[in-house]
């Protein structure tokens, strides 16, 4: 036992090395993870002979450490220290190493960065490609297809609609979405006269709304129907804002309900209380949580990235048509990467599976 | 069939009162009904087992009151556990709610146990930020914690003062039901830090965090009410996790007769329709 | 003009953000936080804006006696009075009267909200729940296995049905959530492009 601890404690071989791919504030130290040690230090010097101070602890189900306490330009030599029976025990010395700056995160570009990319890039020719004016073909969303129907409806019933953007702010990307789809929404009621609700959950998203809707007013030659009442904030709590919501859904009767936007738990208790009213409603949402909820109570989904493309498609613009196209052919792309990531993986080839593996 | 026909335009309110029912009338006369442990609570359970005796334990309470019955019962069953290992809990919050709840729970229990707050058991509070708060954190404490959550300079405690860094934690267990929350904590604190993440959520957010737990960056799940319920099991405790399971049983029952319910009447139209159509 | 400064800002902002998280220069990363910093401090500005505009327009219901107008007072009173007790009685946050107004006010009334979702849940299901096609069917069938699975009655009826529960969640349910997830992800950095290049520019106001 005693030999089979010597020979693991001289193979302690530690490694240190300037951390990739980091803004030069950082030190990387490994040593091979040994389940005999318990508990050891980290110690650094500024020179090999001595005077090493110990920076952090360390246990024996560890392997990796990073120093963040150095600084750039300064060579740091590291030892790592335990105790055993005999006594205090240290591995070799590693360095001179250096912190240094890496101007450009060449992991995250290689795969990431290139993704990124080509995506860009597709999705770029097709929107010059649209611009040239070739038409191009989008499957028909029932959801958006039913927006005009809905609103004609209320219209028809002289009951308002209901527009409800999320409970999100608009740092998420899916209230600015919604706030595209509002822009179509408005004008169209706008047009019939109807009148439309938008309560918020935040008062930026508020703001935003409320300058939607007035300029979809005066763009359909409407300046007088808006009313800067109709589109209020009501609270920032999740259930004081879902409770406050079925207040007017029950109250005001509106024929036509939209749910766009971010949802969490009330997704349900909107959509049930909409539909006890008798009304038309139409959701979307990107939370996948949220998607089977709506599913089950709303008449029309946008599942997930109809959302987002909800605005291109109810503009039908090329341009923005083209964009969705471009999107599609990324999909098209990122589909063989998983075919291919997982017939080289089932082949026992790793090449492809680190280009991805998750680093600091 | 009349009966048929009638179901068929059914008032919602009467099925309210039946889930109603189907969830006071177990509360009073509790079935008892036993639970079976899932793999992914028992990674949790495992994982606190297998720490030594003074770990650190970073609780974090990502929820509100609206969440509080889900999640508080695992809340109290894992700090329970906590204590019984004699582990050390270092309690925060993403939430601003989430820290009032959790402060209950650490002092109920700690009085239960003969903890001293401050060093068995400390509560710093919500913390804004999210992810970018997490980065920080990790790196160094002091950055975004001074003060625990009555106002005390954070180093005038002992087991406060002993945390400076993601290094010094053992595990975190995350209590979260949404938005900043457990997804933040193995994005940004595991994949940054290694430390090993595990969570109790809403059953709603579970089948979400199934991918993570597939790739080993969750080390465990309790899932909703069940997920309580199955702790509370393990660590033999008869909380509010198992109560709630004797009547969250028989509305999943009474959800499945009403669904039977429907597709029967929905063959009788059919039927009916047919015969009409034919006739 | 009126869009095309915005519009600026918005391309200078989105592609700063963008090529940040490839360049760790502490600088970039120091200037991308503080953007980050300028949001938080603009949203918490605007806690402000929200409030007024609470006020405003329940102040207007009572002075125009509109329909439910008392409930404005309500609504009001509430609002100033929690204002009081965590700004001025004493401990502020922590004063008695606020935390008995938090634990014994807003912590019900949000559980009794998030309660509804069991009723709703019912009605939903009896409602949606038919096996009017093949996938309505598969949904329906998959529904009452994880449902009855998830209870102690599932593992009395058959002591298999717990693991095929966890087969479904871990397998086709991951499955299908990944692949959804992909689809959201694809569809943001589109969208997220024709924001960026000021092709999508309605969330703005005025349209196209």
């Amino acid at each position: 036992m005693f030999w089979i601890g010597f020979l693991i404690i001289n193979a302690l071989n530690i490694q240190a090395f300037d951390t990739p791919n980091d803004d030069g504030s950082s030190i990387t130290i490994t040593w091979p993870a040994d389940t005999i040690l318990k508990a050891m230090g980290i110690t650094r010097s500024l020179n090999s002979s001595g005077d090493f101070e110990k920076i952090a602890d360390a246990t024996s189900r560890d392997s990796i450490f990073q120093d963040a306490t150095v600084q750039r330009g300064i060579d740091y030599y590291y030892r790592l220290k335990w105790n055993d029976p005999e006594g205090e025990r240290f591995s070799n010395v590693a360095g001179p190493v250096r912190a240094q700056v890496q101007f450009l995160n060449f992991f995250r570009l290689q795969n990431i960065g290139l993704l990124i990319a080509i995506l860009f890039a597709v999705i770029i020719f097709y929107i010059n490609h649209a611009r040239t004016g070739k038409k191009l073909t989008i499957r028909r969303i029932p959801g958006l297809t039913a927006v005009e129907d809905a609103i004609g409806r209320a219209t028809e019933m002289g009951k308002p609609v209901l527009y409800v953007p999320g409970i999100m702010d608009i740092d998420d990307p899916q209230t600015i979405a919604a706030m595209s789809i509002l822009a179509r929404v408005a004008e169209k009621t706008a047009e019939y006269g109807t009148t439309l609700f938008v309560p918020t959950c935040h008062a930026m998203a508020m703001t935003m709304a409320q300058q939607v809707v007035k300029e979809a007013a005066i763009k359909v030659g409407r300046p007088d129907w808006y009313n800067i009442d109709n589109i209020r904030y009501l609270t920032d709590d999740q259930f004081g804002y879902v409770s406050a919501v079925d207040g007017i859904m029950i109250r005001d009767h509106p024929a036509t309900n939209f749910y766009l936007g971010s949802f969490y738990a009330e997704s349900l208790i909107l959509a049930e209380t909409g539909h006890s009213t008798g009304a038309i409603q139409i959701a979307g949402t990107a939370m996948s949580d949220q998607l089977p909820f709506f599913v089950a109570a709303c008449d029309y989904t946008l599942l997930g990235e109809e959302l987002y493309a909800a605005s291109a498609y109810l503009s039908q613009e090329p341009v923005q048509l083209g964009s969705l196209k471009g999107q599609d052919l990324g999909k098209i792309l990122f589909i063989t990467l998983i075919l291919f990531g997982v017939i080289t993986r089932l082949l026992g080839w790793n090449f492809f599976y680190n280009l991805f593996s998750v680093q600091q | 069939m009349k009966i048929l026909d009638k179901l068929a335009v059914l008032d919602r309110r009467i099925i309210y009162l039946f889930v109603g029912l189907a969830v006071i009338i177990p509360m009073l006369i509790p079935l008892g009904l036993p639970v079976d442990i899932t793999r992914p609570v028992k990674n949790v359970y495992d994982k606190i087992e297998s720490l030594p005796e003074g770990s650190i334990v970073l609780m974090s309470t990502d929820y509100d009151p609206g969440s509080e019955a889900e999640l508080y019962p695992a809340t109290e069953a894992v700090i329970e556990h906590c204590f019984r290992r004699n582990l050390r809990i270092y309690m925060m919050g993403l939430w601003p709610a989430g820290s009032a709840l959790g402060e209950r729970a650490l002092d109920t229990l700690g009085r239960i146990h003969n903890k001293t707050y401050g060093i068995d058991y400390i509560n710093v509070g919500y913390r804004p930020g999210g992810a970018v708060m997490l980065l920080s954190l990790g790196r160094n404490f002091r950055d975004v914690i001074r003060v625990d959550y009555t106002g005390r300079p954070i180093d005038s405690l002992e087991l406060g003062h002993q945390v400076h860094s993601a290094r010094d934690i053992t595990m975190v267990m995350t209590l979260s039901a949404g938005d900043p929350g457990v997804i933040h904590w193995v994005q940004y604190f595991h994949a940054r830090f290694g430390t090993p993440i595990c969570a109790a959520t809403t059953a709603i957010m579970a089948p979400r965090q199934y991918p993570y737990m597939n790739s080993g960056q969750l080390v465990g799940l309790l899932g909703g009410l069940k997920g309580a319920a199955e702790y509370e099991t393990l660590v033999n405790r008869r909380g509010r996790g198992l109560t709630g399971m004797d009547s969250q049983s028989i509305v999943h029952v009474l959800l499945v007769l009403f669904i039977i319910l429907g597709n029967v009447i929905l063959i009788y139209q059919k039927r009916k329709k047919s015969a009409v159509g034919a006739a | 003009m009126k869009r095309t400064i915005p519009q600026i800002i918005v391309f200078a902002c989105g592609f700063f953000m963008l090529t940040a998280f490839f360049i760790p220069v502490r600088f970039v990363q120091d200037m991308s936080q503080m953007l980050q910093n300028w949001y938080i401090g603009v949203a918490a500005f605007f806690v402000f804006i929200g409030i007024i505009n609470l006020i405003k327009i329940n102040l207007e219901k009572i002075q125009r006696k509109v329909r439910d107008w008392q409930y404005s007072y309500i609504l009001l009173g509430f609002l100033f009075f929690m204002m009081f007790a965590g700004f001025v009685l004493r401990g502020h946050t922590e004063g008695p009267v606020f935390k008995y107004m938090f634990a014994y006010f807003y912590t019900p009334c949000s559980a009794t909200m998030f309660s509804l979702l069991a009723f709703f849940v019912a009605s939903a299901s009896f409602r949606a729940f038919r096996a009017k096609t093949p996938e309505a069917t598969l949904l329906l069938i998959a529904a009452v296995i994880v449902m009855i699975g998830r209870i102690p009655v599932g593992y009395g009826i058959w002591h298999g049905f717990p693991s095929l529960v966890e087969w479904i969640m871990t397998v086709p349910n991951t499955a299908a959530n990944r692949g959804i997830i992909f689809g959201i992800n694809l569809g943001l950095i589109s969208m997220a492009l024709r924001v960026l290049l000021g092709i999508e520019r309605s969330y703005m106001g005025g349209g196209d």
